[in-house]
């Protein structure tokens, strides 16, 4: 099968699933709507002002919007992450990129930002920034004169994780016992609808993280050859790496300043696709953008659904999905790389 | 001739029966387009105010928490207070969601909004604003009349407990809301002035805000007379039972020598609602039981 025709394939079904998953997701609630109620409001014959329209548009469809491009951004955030590092197990969480983001966010939150755009791009800065302190200082603290070794980047991923915790719980610890609640509940993780502007705002940032890293894919896959190789081939290694570093920080960064830190969507979502796919970059990019938005998309709905009318957060869902592959691929794929 | 009656039916179809703006207890304008009919309340002490006036037929909607009085808990429920299925209130069709600055998330009313759907929130410290509260539930629910009565009885019953051990001499009292962190009333909780009435005097009263954290070292430094542990445990679960057994080993605090160690029940003495002269009375009855031999 020629590459082109392996992509095309890989997008369709994925795609297909995305659908699936989303059509679901639309359809089921708390709300208990039937059926036939949804689907007359997304087909536009509702009142605008009825149940099943606010339910349905106004409710479900941005909160499947913004469950779709956070898990897609966090399985291309990590694909990102295992491409710079050579490592199956590196992922946002993993690497404490997710915590200095929180950080960076839990910050903003202190200081008063709302829920208006220019708050939440504000919000998102911070996490950016955040994301990026502690990406590289992992990378610093990892990087030794013979390359990246597997024990120390996760080592140090750890410790960089651990922390920016305790700065968090630093902050927990002083902030009004009734706002409590509220900032647990958000560091757990968890999708809700974000209003159009500020959806907007998401998409962009989001797009904007991913496509650097879609057109870096060739020489991602250059690199997994060495760096040396790679200087050889003519790919600028340090410019390349600088690139798709800031990409998958602002992909992490953008996900966690709109939905608090999801953890593991990064390791499990292309550690499957490699398994189908293969590991061309090419491919494994844009296909960990549909099927990381239907793993969390999944995961939401089921959030949503299992103890209604009240909700789990996302995140303690895709952590019992990811731990449990955590020690798989270190058990099996990690094991053979120097 | 037509035409006029045809303006004047316009117009009376455009005004409103009777549009109300009420100020809340916030002080944010909250305009409704006529008086609250359906209304899901996402606090339990709310919920208990208007079964308590009567008003609980415009009631449509209730937080998991909200289990007083028994009757409460035949109405829908919507989730928790932190995290309230927003699906579920937009189907019971709110004209009006109350909610409190403390223990509700921000952002769940910034989601309300959104969605056209007015929030009117509440915030009680003290029995005072407690009793503004009731009185602002009546007029919302359109249970004028009940205000005076409930109100009147609330403040009754209270001075009664406070009158019964004025004069008695005032016990130092360490009440504690959560063990671990130890996390005590501070000079704004309600608890505080509860302490106050009830005739004893909180160890903890100047401190911080409304809730606060304080080193165990410190409570013992401070030799409460009287220890009360909040019982956090609900019907049925056994979590959040406190745990005396690390009091009692603390044998130098005098509340320990006098074996005063209570546990109260949280769900009666933190709701700020018309129960709270039944918190006031459990209180008074730890810090003096002489007063009521």
């Amino acid at each position: 099968m020629t590459d082109g025709r392996r992509l095309a394939l890989a997008l369709l079904s994925l795609g297909a699933l995305l659908g699936v998953v989303a059509c679901t997701a639309v359809f089921v609630g708390s709300a208990g709507l039937s059926a036939r109620a949804v689907a007359s409001a997304l087909t536009g014959h509702a009142a605008p002002e009825s149940v099943e329209s606010i339910v349905t548009l106004r409710l479900r469809v941005p909160r499947v919007i913004v469950a779709t491009l956070a898990g897609g951004a966090l399985a291309v955030a990590g694909v990102a992450f295992q491409a710079l590092t050579r490592n199956p197990l590196a992922e946002p969480s993993v690497l404490g990129v997710t915590s200095g983001a929180a950080f960076g966010v839990i910050l903003a939150q202190i200081a008063g930002l709302g829920a208006s755009v220019t708050d939440t791009l504000a919000a998102a800065g911070c996490a950016f920034a955040g994301a990026l302190l502690a990406a590289a200082t992992v990378y610093a603290t990892a990087m030794s004169s013979g390359g990246l070794a597997i024990q120390t980047l996760l080592l140090a991923g750890v410790i960089v994780g651990i922390f920016f915790s305790a700065a968090i719980t630093v902050i927990i610890s002083i902030v009004d016992f009734n706002r409590l609640g509220g900032v647990v509940h958000w560091l757990l993780g968890n999708v809700a609808p974000v209003p159009a502007g500020s959806l907007t705002a998401f998409a962009l940032l989001a797009g904007g993280g991913f496509l650097l890293i879609l057109r870096s894919a060739r020489e991602l896959n250059v690199l997994a050859l060495g760096e040396e190789a790679a200087r050889q081939l003519g790919v600028d290694a340090e410019a390349l790496k600088r690139r798709v570093f800031l990409a998958a920080a602002l992909l992490t960064g953008t996900v966690v300043a709109f939905t608090g830190p999801i953890a593991f969507v990064g390791l499990v979502v292309p550690h499957v696709l490699r398994g189908i796919v293969g590991p061309d970059n090419r491919v494994l990019v844009p296909a960990s953008l549909l099927a990381g938005g239907a793993f969390l998309l999944a995961a939401d709905t089921v959030a949503r659904n299992v103890v209604a009318p009240a909700e789990l957060s996302v995140g303690v869902i895709t952590a019992f999905c990811g731990a449990p592959v955590f020690i798989w691929v270190l058990r099996t794929r990690a094991r053979v790389l120097p | 001739m037509s035409v006029l009656a045809a303006a004047l039916l316009v117009l009376l179809a455009a005004t409103p029966a009777r549009a109300l703006t009420v100020r809340d207890m916030l002080g944010r304008d909250v305009t409704l387009p006529a008086p609250p009919r359906r209304i899901v309340s996402l606090v339990p002490s709310v919920t208990e105010s208007i079964f308590a006036l009567g008003g609980e037929a415009r009631l449509v909607g209730r937080t998991d928490w909200c289990d007083s009085p028994p009757a409460a808990r035949a109405k829908p429920s919507v989730g928790g207070m932190i995290d309230p299925s927003i699906e579920r209130i937009v189907t019971l069709e709110p004209d009006l969601v109350i909610a409190t600055d403390e223990g509700n998330r921000e952002e769940t009313m910034q989601q309300l909004g959104r969605l056209g759907i007015p929030t009117y929130l509440v915030h009680a410290h003290r029995v005072a604003e407690m009793l503004d509260m009731v009185a602002r539930l009546g007029g919302l629910v359109e249970r004028g009349d009940a205000v005076g009565p409930l109100v009147g009885s609330i403040r009754g019953r209270i001075e009664a407990i406070r009158a019964r051990v004025a004069a008695l001499p005032r016990p130092s009292v360490l009440y504690v809301l959560w063990p671990e962190p130890l996390i005590v009333p501070g000079r704004a909780s309600h608890i505080t002035e509860l302490i106050e009435l009830a005739g004893g005097r909180s160890i903890t009263a100047a401190m911080g805000e409304s809730y606060v954290r304080l080193s165990l070292e410190a409570a013992v430094a401070r030799a409460p007379d009287v220890i009360i542990l909040a019982d956090h445990s609900t019907a049925g679960t056994a979590a959040g039972r406190p745990s005396p057994e690390k009091w009692q080993r603390l044998t130098s605090v005098p509340a320990i020598k006098a074996g005063r160690l209570h546990s109260i029940d949280l769900s009666v003495l933190h709701r700020y609602g018309p129960r709270i002269p039944d918190g006031l009375e459990m209180l008074a009855r730890m810090i003096h039981p002489e007063a009521f031999r």
